[in-house]
């Protein structure tokens, strides 16, 4: 299911909750990033046809979420916030929503066990969920997003408040899940669990949308030259490799480190970059092991973006 | 001509809501029922509709030696010291009480309760927002709690009619028990379409407004209080309330007359409705009001 966003614009009353954001969102896994307070939590509730934009189009697969009520069946919704009837236990709860997706009683009892087991909650799932860790809760609230197999899966901070195996467990099924071509829109301010899951990003700030694409792309389109790490290099070839890469015009500048036997070359070239320097080095006959661009990780794409504004 | 293919497409809806209200309706109402009775100012409101039967248990056992009777066909028939059958004032003390506490003042009450209990609360432990990524009509979150908030409220109102009924009318043995239950179930006819009318009325405040409490009892104070003994009073739920029970004791044969229960206008004509047409008024202001409140709800962003 594709999810377009065309010049959306959402005011609360004098203030602007996101402005001018186009965004295509296709089957796979999608992410939006930001800081707290950056519109993340507004564009996700307009594609769930839970708000209205004040200006600008949202349609899912073409149509407009916050009227077709029977689109709503293809969602799937995980909020940030905790959202549960507290009485219930997380068995009962997962099987209320399977109801209103009009399973009967004994089909959405068996489905509702069959998730919740899966997701670890064999033995918690028949208690209340008022007794539940933030953990179980989380996975309970996955449970309930995912049970009924939805084609748009829409995750808001779904690490949040999750122990180490719980975020592994959801990567996991995450990815699961994209395979099986479901859209997965999933937002967060960790950006390590992102970058985890997928290159495929949304960037937003203030509101607005920084960047949009993949991060390798976006990146790119930052004219600011990025540096490219080569370890270990042989210390006699050290300066060899350094003075025979300053010959390339993509090259910048290299820094050499002897201690670390690492070399540092920075350029403002595009992914080209890892194609053309494994040409150079079989030619110089020089083994290294790894090529990396720590700058490339999405802290730093972010903190180039917004000129180092923190994230929370 | 784009009303015109909503209203086509109007039994189609209708027969998508029916096919799935088996699977629909039993969890929504079960658990709106759960949620109303272990609301503690539910209990707080069935505590103060107990006073008046505690009243009348205390009444009854003070004054039991007192009582004095008469034998007809060998049935006891209790009778006070001019010799009058006792379950003629006893059945008015019901009325009277059921008319002035319950009908006109404490199922108000519930109905503003139950109805912020069932929609608002929603709102507020954010619920509202997974109900609303689900596949079902605004139209049928607010009738199923609507239909789960009048169970409660008949349920409630209606036992207590009885158990009040009941320690009203003992003074009077099984023959005025028996007599007069005509007015018990004019007195839970009334509860009945009270419920239905003021859940539905309640339940479109909530729907549009955050805080619909103030609303709901300016809405009590001022239209149903002050308008409904007026000119205008024909629209006001209180007016064919009323009109039911004037229309059902005349019926019974007792003395009253429209004045009691405000039923004339400023020119001292008689205003009562039909009870047949007040019991329709009633369903059609109940069902338009879901209508209205469906709109709210669909239309409320967050």
């Amino acid at each position: 299911m594709k999810i377009k966003l065309e010049q959306v614009t959402k005011n609360y009353g004098n203030v602007q909750g996101i402005s001018n954001i186009s965004l295509d969102v296709d089957k796979g896994i999608t992410g939006i990033l930001g800081p707290n307070g950056a519109g993340k939590s507004t564009t996700m509730k307009m594609i769930l046809g839970l708000s209205r934009p004040s200006r600008g189009i949202v349609t899912v697969d073409g149509k407009d979420p916050f009227y077709d009520w029977q689109l709503k069946k293809n969602f799937g919704f995980v909020p940030e916030y905790d959202c549960f009837y507290e009485n219930m236990s997380g068995l009962e709860f997962v099987m209320y929503f399977l109801r209103m997706h009009d399973f009967g009683k004994e089909e959405a009892e068996k489905i509702a066990r069959e998730a919740l087991s899966e997701l670890g909650l064999d033995e918690a799932m028949e208690r209340k969920i008022n007794t539940y860790s933030r953990g179980m809760r989380q996975k309970t609230k996955v449970a309930r997003a995912t049970v009924f197999d939805p084609e748009v899966l829409v995750m808001d901070e779904p690490f949040q408040g999750a122990d180490p195996t719980t975020r592994m467990l959801l990567m996991n099924k995450m990815t699961e899940w994209a395979k099986k071509g479901k859209t997965i829109l999933i937002s967060s301010h960790i950006l390590h669990d992102v970058q985890s899951l997928t290159d495929n990003i949304a960037l937003i700030n203030n509101g607005k949308m920084l960047a949009h694409g993949n991060r390798h792309e976006i990146r790119n389109l930052i004219n600011v030259p990025r540096p490219i790490s080569i370890v270990p290099v042989k210390n006699g070839n050290l300066r060899k490799l350094a003075k025979r890469l300053l010959d390339e015009k993509w090259t910048k500048a290299t820094a050499i480190n002897e201690e670390t036997n690492e070399l540092t070359v920075e350029t403002t070239q595009t992914e080209d970059i890892y194609l053309e320097i494994p040409k150079i080095l079989q030619k110089e006959k020089i083994t290294v092991k790894k090529i990396y661009s720590e700058d490339d990780s999405l802290d730093s794409l972010y903190a180039k973006l917004v000129e180092g504004r923190q994230w929370k | 001509m784009e009303i015109m293919g909503k209203i086509s497409e109007i039994p189609e809806i209708i027969q998508t809501f029916a096919k799935r209200s088996k699977n629909v309706f039993p969890p929504i109402v079960k658990n709106c029922v759960y949620q109303l009775l272990v609301n503690k100012i539910t209990w707080v409101l069935v505590a103060l509709l107990l006073l008046p039967c505690i009243l009348g248990m205390i009444i009854y056992y003070q004054t039991d030696d007192q009582r004095q009777f008469q034998e007809s066909n060998g049935e006891k028939i209790y009778v006070d010291s001019e010799g009058r059958p006792t379950h003629e004032d006893n059945r008015e003390t019901f009325l009277d009480i059921s008319d002035a506490f319950v009908i006109s003042f404490v199922a108000i009450i519930m109905a503003i309760i139950f109805s912020s209990e069932l929609i608002n609360e929603e709102f507020e432990n954010k619920t509202m927002q997974l109900l609303r990524t689900t596949p079902i009509h605004p139209f049928e979150i607010l009738l199923y709690r609507y239909v789960s908030g009048v169970i409660c409220m008949f349920g409630i109102l209606g036992l207590n009619a009885i158990l009040f009924y009941y320690t009203t009318m003992m003074p009077s043995g099984t023959h005025g028990i028996i007599e007069n239950l005509d007015v018990l179930l004019m007195v839970l006819q009334v509860l009945f379409f009270e419920s239905l009318a003021f859940i539905a009325i309640f339940c479109v405040f909530t729907a549009y407004l955050e805080k619909p409490y103030l609303v709901g009892i300016l809405y009590w104070i001022i239209w149903e209080s002050f308008v409904s003994g007026q000119n205008y009073q024909k629209l006001t739920i209180t007016h064919y309330l009323n009109s039911i029970l004037f229309d059902s004791t005349k019926a019974m044969g007792w003395d009253v007359a429209a004045s009691d229960y405000n039923l004339i206008n400023s020119k001292e004509e008689i205003i009562a409705t039909e009870p047949l047409t007040a019991m329709i008024v009633i369903l059609t202001v109940a069902v338009v009001a879901l209508i209205i409140g469906s709109r709210g709800l669909a239309n409320r962003q967050f």
